[in-house]
C-alpha cells in the first residue's frame, strides 16, 4: 500500500521533487498518521462503547450527559487528562517512568501495520506478518515491567510483575493456536491466510451444513483453536477474568497506580489499541477477515433471511423465557433480509470483501471481551498459571498435532512430496 | 557469593484501599504473592461513641448507635433501646414490636445485600454488586418512606418509633418482598455458581468452628463456619420467637465448612428467610396502635446496669449500659460484632496470597464504623 501511495504521488509533476525515496518516506508518514488517528480514535470510541455495554449489563444509563447519549463523554475525558497536572513521584525512576508509557503504545500501535483492513489496504504486507504482529505485541510487557519498577510503588511492582509472568506465559498458547491455522496453508502472510477463506463449503468438509471457508469451521481443531486464543489472547491484552496486573480491587490500579494525566492516557489508548489488535487477529485468522460470509447476491439474500429467521426464534424465546421483548435484533436483520431481496445491489455490496466485515468481526470480538469483562470475576496469579500451562498449552498442542494429522488424513498436504 | 536479600516485605494496604471496606489499615507481611503475617492498624474512624454516651442523654445516643453501623442503623438502634427499655421496664404496643421487626429485618436484607454485593467486587465482578445494590435501593426507599432518611434514621427510640408508617408503607413492602423472591436465584445464577467464583472463594481463608468460637466471631461467619448460634434463635428477644424461619449454617457445599464460599452463601440464603420474617410480620401487624404510647416522658432508669445482645447482621451486638439514676448514662459500652470478627484475619488469613485477604476480608464483611465507633 506505501508503494501504491508513492506512486500515486510520483504521478503528480508537483510532487516530482520528492523523488522514489521521498515519496515513500511521505507515504510511510500518511499511513502512520492515518494509522495513529485510527488507533486514537479507536481507544475514544471504545471507551464510550464499554462504559454503555457495562451500563446496559448493569441495569443503569451509562453516559449521558455529554453530547447526545453522552457520545462526547470520552471526548471530554480526554481533554480533560490533557490539562491534568503531570505527576511524577520523587522516589520514582525519572527516565523509566516516562519511557514506559510510550514503550507500551509503540509496542501495541505497531502491530497495526500488518494488520489487513480490506484486499487493497494493508499498511505493510509481509511475508511474516502474523510472526510481526505476534512478536512487537509481546514488546508490550517490557514496558509493562518498566512503569511498574519506575513507579517506585510496592503495588505497581506486584502489578508489573503479575503482568510479566502472565503475559510470557500465554503468549505460548497464543502462538500455539495461531500456528495451527498457519499449519493449514502454510503462509504467515495475513493476506494469503484471509484469501485462503474465500467461498462456502461444508462445515469441517464433511457435515453438510454450508457455512463460510473460514478456518474456524475448516476443522475441529481448528474451532477449538479459535476459542483456545481468544481465551489466552484476553489474558494477554490484561482484560477480565485475567486481568490481574491491574487488579482493580487488589492492587488498586497495578502498574498504572502512579501515572496520571496523559501518561495514564497513554495506558488507556494502548489497552484498547491491544483489544483491536487482539480482536482483528482472531478475525482474520480464524474468521476469515476481510472476506464476506455470503459468496454472492443470492447467497447474501439466504444467509440475511437465515439471520432473520434466527432473530425472530430468539425473540421469541426471550418472550417466553425471561417475558422479555427484545424488538432491536429482530428489527434490525428483517430490515436487511428484506432491503437484500428488493435491492441487488445491496445484496453485492453484502457479498463484496472489505472493510465493513473485517469492522462487524472485530467489533463482536471486542464486544465479547467486554462481555467477559462485565461478567467474570477475576481469577487468583496461581489459577491464571495453572489455566495457563495445564489447561491452554495442552490443549493447544493437541489441536496443532490434530490439525497436522487432520490434514494428512483428509489429503491436504502430501506427506511424501 | 552473595546472598540473595530474600526478606519479607512489608506492604500496606489501605487506609486508602479499594477493598479494605473503609478507612482500615492492614500490615501485610509478603513473601512475594504470599501473605505471612496480617496485622489489622484501626482506630481512623474513631469518633468517641462510648464517650459521647457518657455525657448525653439516653435518647441522645440513638443517633450515634445509626452512625456505629452505618449499613445497619435500624439494627444498632433496635439493640439500644431494646437494653434502655428492659432496663426501665417499658412494655411494647404490639405494633411498635411488630414494626420494629420488619425494619430490623429490612435493615439486615439491606446490610447482606452490601455484603454479598461487596464480596463480588472483592473477587473482580463488578456487575452482581450493581444488581445488589439496585435491590437495596428499594429497600432505602422503604425507610425512606418511613423515616425520612435513607443511611441514618434515628427511627427507632427508646419506647417506639419515631413515626407510625406512612399509608401505603405496607403495600410498598409486599410488593418488594415479591420483587425480591425471584433475585436470589439471580444472584445464584451470575456470582454464586460461576466456576471462577467458586475458584477463587471454595476452600480459601477456612475458619473452624474452635477459632471461630475462641476469637468471639459471631453472626453469619459464624454459622457458616458449621456452629448453629444464632439469637434470635437461642434467645429470642422481642417477639423473634413468633416466627417461623430457618437459621442458616454452612454447609460447606463447594468446598470446607467455614471457607469465603460458605460465608458469602450463608449470607445469600439469610436474606431469603429474612424476607420470610418480614412477611410474616407484615401479615400479622396489628391494624391500630399508637407507636409513641410507651415512649416515656423523661427517660431516668433506674440505677442499675444490664447487658443487652442482639443478632445484628454482622453477628452479636451488645449494649452494656450502666445507669446512676440521672438522664445521663454513666457508661455505655458497645460489644461490636465486627471488631471481633476482624480480629481473626490473621489467624485465617495468613499463608493466603494478597487476592485471597481481600477476598477473606470481603467474606468476614466488617463496617469499621463500627469496629473504630
Amino acid at each position: 500500500m506505501i508503494d501504491a501511495i508513492a506512486s500515486w504521488m510520483l504521478q503528480f509533476g508537483a510532487l516530482n521533487w520528492l523523488g522514489e525515496t521521498g515519496a515513500s518516506l511521505v507515504a510511510v508518514a500518511l499511513v502512520g498518521i492515518t494509522l495513529f488517528i485510527f488507533v486514537a480514535a479507536n481507544a475514544i470510541v471504545l471507551v464510550y462503547v464499554e462504559r454503555k455495554v457495562s451500563a446496559f449489563m448493569q441495569v443503569r444509563l451509562g453516559p449521558m450527559r455529554v453530547g447526545p447519549m453522552g457520545t462526547l463523554q470520552t471526548v471530554a475525558d480526554a481533554l480533560k487528562l490533557l490539562v491534568k497536572e503531570d505527576i511524577i513521584p520523587q522516589f520514582a525512576d525519572k527516565v523509566l517512568f516516562r519511557v514506559g508509557p510510550w514503550v507500551i503504545l509503540i509496542s501495541a500501535f505497531v502491530a497495526f501495520a500488518a494488520i489487513p483492513f480490506s484486499p487493497t489496504w494493508v499498511p505493510a504486507d509481509m511475508s511474516i506478518g502474523l510472526f510481526y504482529v505476534l512478536s512487537v505485541s509481546s514488546v508490550v510487557v517490557i514496558g509493562i515491567v518498566m512503569s511498574g519498577w519506575a513507579s517506585n510503588n510496592k503495588w505497581s511492582l506486584y502489578g508489573a510483575m503479575r503482568s510479566a509472568a502472565q503475559i510470557v506465559s500465554y503468549e505460548i498458547p497464543v502462538g500455539l493456536s495461531l500456528l495451527a491455522a498457519v499449519a493449514v496453508v502454510g503462509t504467515l502472510n495475513l493476506q494469503e491466510l484471509i484469501q485462503a477463506q474465500a467461498g462456502v463449503g461444508n462445515l469441517f468438509h464433511w457435515i453438510p451444513i454450508p457455512v463460510p471457508n473460514w478456518f474456524i469451521f475448516n476443522n475441529p481443531f481448528l474451532f477449538i483453536a479459535a476459542f483456545v486464543y481468544l481465551i489466552a489472547a484476553t489474558a494477554e491484552v490484561n482484560r477480565t477474568p485475567f486481568d490481574i496486573p491491574e487488579a482493580e480491587s487488589e492492587l488498586v490500579a497495578g502498574f498504572m497506580t502512579e501515572f496520571s494525566g496523559i501518561r495514564w492516557a497513554l495506558f488507556f489508548l494502548s489497552e484498547y489499541a491491544n483489544a483491536a489488535v487482539v480482536a482483528l487477529l482472531t478475525a482474520i485468522v480464524f474468521l476469515g477477515g476481510w472476506q464476506s460470509p455470503f459468496p454472492d447476491i443470492q447467497g447474501a439474500r439466504i444467509g440475511m433471511s437465515v439471520l432473520a429467521v434466527l432473530a425472530i426464534i430468539w425473540t421469541f424465546y426471550v418472550k417466553v423465557k425471561a417475558n422479555r421483548l427484545s424488538i432491536y435484533p429482530l428489527a434490525v436483520t428483517v430490515v436487511l433480509a428484506v432491503l437484500a431481496w428488493l435491492f441487488p445491489a445491496f445484496a453485492q455490496w453484502l457479498a463484496n470483501p472489505g472493510l465493513l466485515w473485517i469492522a462487524i468481526k472485530g467489533g463482536t470480538i471486542i464486544f465479547m471481551l467486554m462481555w467477559f469483562r462485565w461478567t467474570f470475576p477475576r481469577l487468583r496469579v496461581d489459577q491464571l498459571m495453572y489455566v495457563s500451562w495445564k489447561v491452554l498449552l495442552p490443549l493447544a498442542m493437541i489441536n496443532l498435532a490434530g490439525v497436522a494429522i487432520w490434514m494428512w488424513l483428509t489429503g491436504a498436504i502430501n506427506l511424501v512430496g | 557469593m552473595t546472598r540473595l536479600n530474600a526478606e519479607e516485605m512489608v506492604l500496606n494496604m489501605g487506609p486508602q484501599h479499594p477493598s479494605t471496606h473503609g478507612v482500615l489499615r492492614l500490615k501485610l507481611k509478603t513473601d512475594g504473592e504470599i501473605v505471612s503475617h496480617i496485622e489489622p492498624v484501626i482506630g481512623y474512624l474513631h469518633r468517641c461513641f462510648e464517650k459521647h454516651g457518657e455525657n448525653i442523654e439516653y435518647q441522645m445516643v440513638t443517633p450515634f448507635t445509626d452512625r456505629c453501623d452505618y449499613l445497619a442503623s435500624m439494627n444498632n438502634a433496635h439493640a439500644y433501646a431494646m437494653a434502655v427499655e428492659k432496663l426501665m421496664g417499658i412494655e411494647l404496643p404490639e405494633r411498635v414490636e411488630y414494626l420494629r421487626i420488619i425494619f430490623a429485618e429490612l435493615q439486615r436484607i439491606a446490610s447482606h445485600l452490601v455484603a454479598v454485593g461487596t464480596f463480588g467486587l472483592d473477587v473482580g465482578a463488578i456487575t452482581p454488586f450493581i444488581y445488589c445494590f439496585r435491590e437495596r435501593e428499594t429497600i432505602l426507599d422503604l425507610f425512606e418512606m418511613a423515616s425520612g432518611a435513607r443511611l441514618l434514621y434515628n427511627y427507632i427510640w427508646i419506647g417506639g418509633l419515631a413515626h407510625d408508617i406512612p399509608p401505603g408503607f405496607v403495600e410498598k413492602a409486599y410488593e418488594f418482598l415479591d420483587y425480591f423472591d425471584d433475585r436470589v436465584r439471580e444472584y445464584n445464577r451470575i456470582l454464586t455458581g460461576n466456576k471462577i467464583f467458586i475458584e477463587r472463594a471454595a476452600d480459601v481463608g477456612v475458619m473452624p468452628p474452635e477459632v471461630a468460637i475462641n476469637y468471639g466471631v459471631t453472626g453469619p461467619n459464624l454459622r457458616a463456619s458449621g456452629v448453629d448460634h444464632d439469637l434470635r434463635r437461642v434467645q429470642p428477644y422481642s417477639i423473634y420467637d413468633r416466627f417461623d424461619f430457618k437459621t442458616i449454617v454452612g454447609q460447606g457445599e463447594m468446598g470446607t465448612v467455614g471457607d469465603c464460599w460458605d460465608r458469602y452463601y450463608v449470607r445469600v440464603l439469610e436474606m431469603e428467610e429474612s424476607a420470610k420474617i418480614v412477611r410474616q410480620a407484615l401479615d400479622q401487624l396489628p391494624a391500630e396502635g399508637d407507636v409513641q404510647a410507651a415512649v416515656p416522658k423523661k427517660i431516668r432508669p433506674p440505677k442499675g446496669e444490664i447487658y443487652f445482645r442482639s443478632e445484628n447482621p454482622r453477628g452479636e451486638l451488645g449494649y452494656y449500659i450502666i445507669s446512676d439514676g440521672s438522664n445521663v448514662p454513666f457508661r455505655v459500652k458497645m460489644r461490636s460484632p465486627a471488631f471481633c470478627n476482624l480480629s481473626v484475619i490473621n489467624e485465617i488469613g495468613a499463608g493466603w496470597m494478597i487476592s485471597d485477604v481481600i477476598a477473606i476480608l470481603g467474606s468476614l464483611d466488617i463496617v469499621l464504623g463500627e469496629i473504630d465507633r
